[in-house]
């Protein structure tokens, strides 16, 4: 595990890496890679977080950053793909702290394929912007934003996908869930898509609601306490966040991490 | 002796009454059915002892063990030894079975199972009730068929073990080689220890694998009749009929909101209805 205390450029090995970043400071994290690359990074701490990636041709790339800081958190992240690479980037958020996050993905070179995944537990202000964009023909870009949003959440996502003429048979898909089990939360979600392309593959799904009652009926009926089905429920929402990685041992973790984040509610 | 007693019950749904003055008792180990015409309290009785939010009970008394179970949750009514299976289970994304049924059994133990002695369990379940291997670690419900659904109920049944267990239409959507699987699981259940139970059924086939001592027979929110095994072969052989006109009876809902006016697609449904009104 590799601890991140001032800026500095990373050049991800091949494999599995854990990073952990720590600062008072404005952070500038410029990342490169090649091959098959995954990392975790823990965020304890950073005021600021301004994080560059390339992601090079044939390459295959996974980034989780779980945010378990309690300090506001500014985040601006900017990935290039290149020709048939893959990237995968998940947002895990379960900090107390609030944060604002703004996320550009340029899907720059044919074949280029983008995930950006996000799992939240919102008891806090969170603010979302994400771009995706397909500038090359046969691009593939999918957002996915999962939220789990407690009474005193306030969740903005703004997610625009574009795909610009010439980007032939690309495709761009989103989609946002946001779940509230109180009254109070305050949620908002502009799904976007700009296409200017007629050979293109795009959709995007929204939902915004409460736990359904008669799921609720149904697992309690069988001696689940409310707060145990919430806390299912919510787990299994937001689970997904950690499968980006393939490392049983990271997936374990935060899946009990997100069950104790949970049950302390 | 672990007895349900279920006295002169009225029971509501959105401001319409339903039941109109139950009275049941089920002691230990003793199997009910539950029979009568769709629309006429069967369910509602079963939803209003697990105690569905839905279902507003206006008078009468329930209680299981000598307790008021009108007091109890949902879920303290589940731990207290009642079971539903559900008609319509629900559909549950994101929660695998066994997290699902770990966290159920625990809920009724003062330690945790151990995680070597709930596999081995779960697998056995599943092997009784021949379920696809991969059961476990399947969504709850998410994606089964209408007969998984069903054995699924079972499969939760055998693992939770209740006193009482109420079975709303669970052979509706399983085929007749799922049916037996069903019945042998149950009947093997109450081999173990003295399972009460409350079944409703349409079908006599399933009767003659679970053998009720006890039939009564629900039209509209009442019992009007009741009798052993052979009530139950009965209306298999002649249906409700006979049963309206010796009791004096009309069954409600269903049989008279088949009678609305249906309006057909490519009329104006706004027309018709006003005109339906004059």
């Amino acid at each position: 595990m590799k601890r991140i205390h001032v800026s500095e450029d990373i050049r991800l090995r091949e494999g599995f890496e854990e990073f952990v970043i720590e600062s008072d400071r404005d952070l500038d994290l410029s990342i490169s890679s090649s091959g098959t690359c995954q990392a975790f990074f823990r965020i304890h701490h950073a005021k600021s977080l301004r994080i560059r990636a390339h992601v090079e041709r044939n390459s295959e790339v996974s980034l989780v950053f779980w945010n378990e800081g309690h300090a506001k958190l500014t985040a601006d992240e900017s990935y290039e793909v290149n020709e048939n690479a893959h990237l995968s980037v998940a947002h895990g958020e379960c900090s107390g702290g609030e944060t604002e996050r703004n996320i550009y993905v340029a899907l720059r070179e044919k074949k280029a394929r983008a995930e950006i995944l996000s799992a939240s537990l919102i008891n806090e202000k969170k603010s979302y912007r994400m771009n995706v964009v397909n500038f090359a023909p046969k691009t593939y870009g999918e957002m996915r934003n999962f939220a789990v949003v407690l009474s005193e959440g306030k969740l903005m996502i703004d997610a625009v996908g574009k795909i610009v003429k010439g980007a032939r048979g690309s495709v761009s898909h989103q989609t946002s869930r946001a779940m509230s089990f109180a009254p109070g939360q305050n949620t908002t979600i502009l799904p976007e898509l700009l296409i200017d392309e007629n050979d293109v593959e795009a959709s995007h799904a929204m939902s915004i609601g409460r736990v359904d009652d008669e799921q609720l009926y149904y697992m309690m009926s069988r001696g689940l306490t409310m707060k145990q089905c919430t806390a299912l429920i919510s787990a299994g929402y937001l689970m997904p966040v950690a499968d980006v990685l393939e490392n049983e041992e990271i997936r374990t973790a935060l899946r009990s991490e997100l069950e104790r984040k949970i049950e302390s509610l | 002796m672990k007895e349900l007693k279920i006295k002169d019950l009225h029971v509501e749904v959105e401001e319409k009454e339903i039941l109109k003055g139950v009275s049941l008792t089920v002691g230990q180990g003793e199997v009910h059915a539950l029979m009568g015409p769709n629309g006429n309290g069967k369910s509602t009785l079963l939803a209003a002892v697990m105690g569905h939010p839905k279902y507003r009970v206006t008078s009468g008394s329930i209680t299981w063990d000598g307790k008021n179970v009108l007091e109890m949750s949902v879920d303290e009514r589940s731990r207290a030894g009642l079971f539903l299976a559900m008609q319509y289970p629900q559909e549950i994304p994101g929660v695998t079975n066994s997290d699902f049924l770990r966290a159920a059994m625990n809920v009724r133990r003062e330690s945790p199972v151990p995680l070597f002695t709930f596999i081995r369990s779960m697998e056995k379940t599943i092997r009784d009730l021949e379920m696809k291997e991969d059961l476990a670690h399947r969504f709850l419900n998410e994606g089964f068929s209408g007969g998984e659904k069903k054995r699924n109920e079972i499969v939760q049944m055998e693992l939770l073990k209740p006193d009482l267990a109420m079975l709303d239409e669970l052979d509706s959507g399983l085929d007749v080689d799922a049916l037996h699987i069903v019945a042998r699981a149950i009947n093997n259940m109450r081999k173990e220890y003295p399972l009460s139970l409350i079944v409703v059924s349409h079908y006599e086939r399933f009767y003659e694998l679970i053998e009720p001592q006890f039939v009564h027979v629900l039209v509209d929110g009442k019992i009007v009749t009741e009798g052993d095994a052979e009530l139950a072969r009965r209306i298999d052989r002649e249906g409700y009929d006979w049963i309206y006109k010796d009791y004096n009876v009309q069954p409600s809902s269903e049989a008279a909101a088949e009678k609305k006016t249906r309006v057909s697609l490519g009329s104006c449904a706004v027309s018709e209805k006003v005109q339906a009104k004059k």
